[in-house]
């Protein structure tokens, strides 16, 4: 895994918080671990799910920065089955995951993006 | 093996690596982790997917998060550590250099005041690093024992130098091997005896 700078996201980091910013544009605010697995695998293309350790490790992570809000889901609404951690993008969240998105060629190019949005 | 078996497999895994965490934060681990599996399950049977696929893909998820479990563990254990928690595990481990830094010279005493006193062959100074060496390891692992008193490893480390001790001094004529050997094997018995009425 790649080390981190300061003030800037891992690839990871950036990918999910762009999975979550296409499920809120389509109607999904908040979203599990294992359907944000799935939703990042269709956006890339591949075939595997991320790992377990690996993914529940980088939301705690975006949870500390403030870009995303977790809370169980209602028991009632669990219908039997284990209870869901729901998440969500914060605003400044949101935020960084739009510029993170149009930060993409950067990425490319070896610029990590950024947590908080640069200053104008 | 069934999905559901590699599931419990990879719920074992989690409650393993989430041993002694905070509990609001082990609870929080397991219930998400509960929860993916479940949904994962649920997902790929509804999308057709056969049962070994199913399992396989659990299973790497599984071994592809592995050092990411590790990672978070240390994580959390360093971000939920107290300062007096680290100074408690310091000070416990200081006194317990220093008990056997006294027992070793205490012992060793002996061979040097008879050394110094008397005119036959005395000890060598590498007899006395050698006697510093096996005196001093074999105290810090009964202290280990102590302390980790479930951790058959150490006792089963004491117990097989005091027998090493003892077929050592066998062979070389050394009474005093044979003494600390049955000590040490005396001392493995009372703390496993110890150990198993604490644990009844």
């Amino acid at each position: 895994m790649p080390r981190r700078k300061p003030d800037t996201l891992l690839p990871l980091e950036a990918e999910i918080l762009g999975a979550a910013l296409s499920l809120r544009r389509s109607g999904q605010a908040a979203f599990h671990g294992f359907g944000l697995a799935r939703a990042m695998r269709e956006q890339s293309g591949s075939r595997a799910l991320t790992g377990h350790g690996t993914l529940y490790k980088a939301l705690g992570r975006l949870e500390r920065f403030g870009l995303l809000a977790s809370r169980w889901e209602e028991s009632a609404a669990a219908e039997g089955r284990p209870r869901r951690r729901l998440y969500e993008l914060t605003g400044q969240g949101a935020e960084v995951a739009r510029q993170a998105a149009a930060d993409a060629p950067g990425r490319a190019a070896g610029r990590p993006p950024r947590v908080a949005s640069e200053p104008a | 093996m069934t999905p559901e078996r590699m599931a419990a497999l990879v719920a074992r895994w989690v409650r393993l690596y989430t041993r002694q965490l905070p509990p609001p934060v082990a609870r929080r681990r397991i219930g998400e982790i509960d929860a993916d599996l479940h949904d994962h399950i649920a997902h790929e049977r509804a999308g057709g997917t056969d049962d070994r696929r199913i399992t396989l893909s659990i299973a790497a998820r599984m071994i592809r998060g592995l050092a990411a479990d590790a990672a978070w563990r240390r994580q959390t254990i360093a971000q939920t550590s107290t300062p007096e928690d680290v100074m408690t595990m310091s000070k416990a481990a200081s006194r317990s250099v220093a008990r056997v830094a006294l027992a070793t010279a205490a012992i060793l005493l002996v061979p040097l005041v008879a050394t110094l006193t008397t005119d036959g062959e005395g000890w060598s100074v590498a007899d006395f690093v050698f006697g510093a060496v096996l005196l001093g390891g074999t105290g810090l692992l009964l202290e280990l024992a102590v302390r980790k008193p479930r951790s058959l490893a150490y006792r089963a480390a004491a117990g097989a130098i005091g027998v090493a001790a003892i077929a050592l001094g066998e062979a070389d004529d050394a009474p005093g091997l044979v003494l600390f050997g049955c000590l040490l094997i005396l001392g493995t018995i009372a703390l496993s005896v110890r150990t198993a009425l604490r644990s009844e």
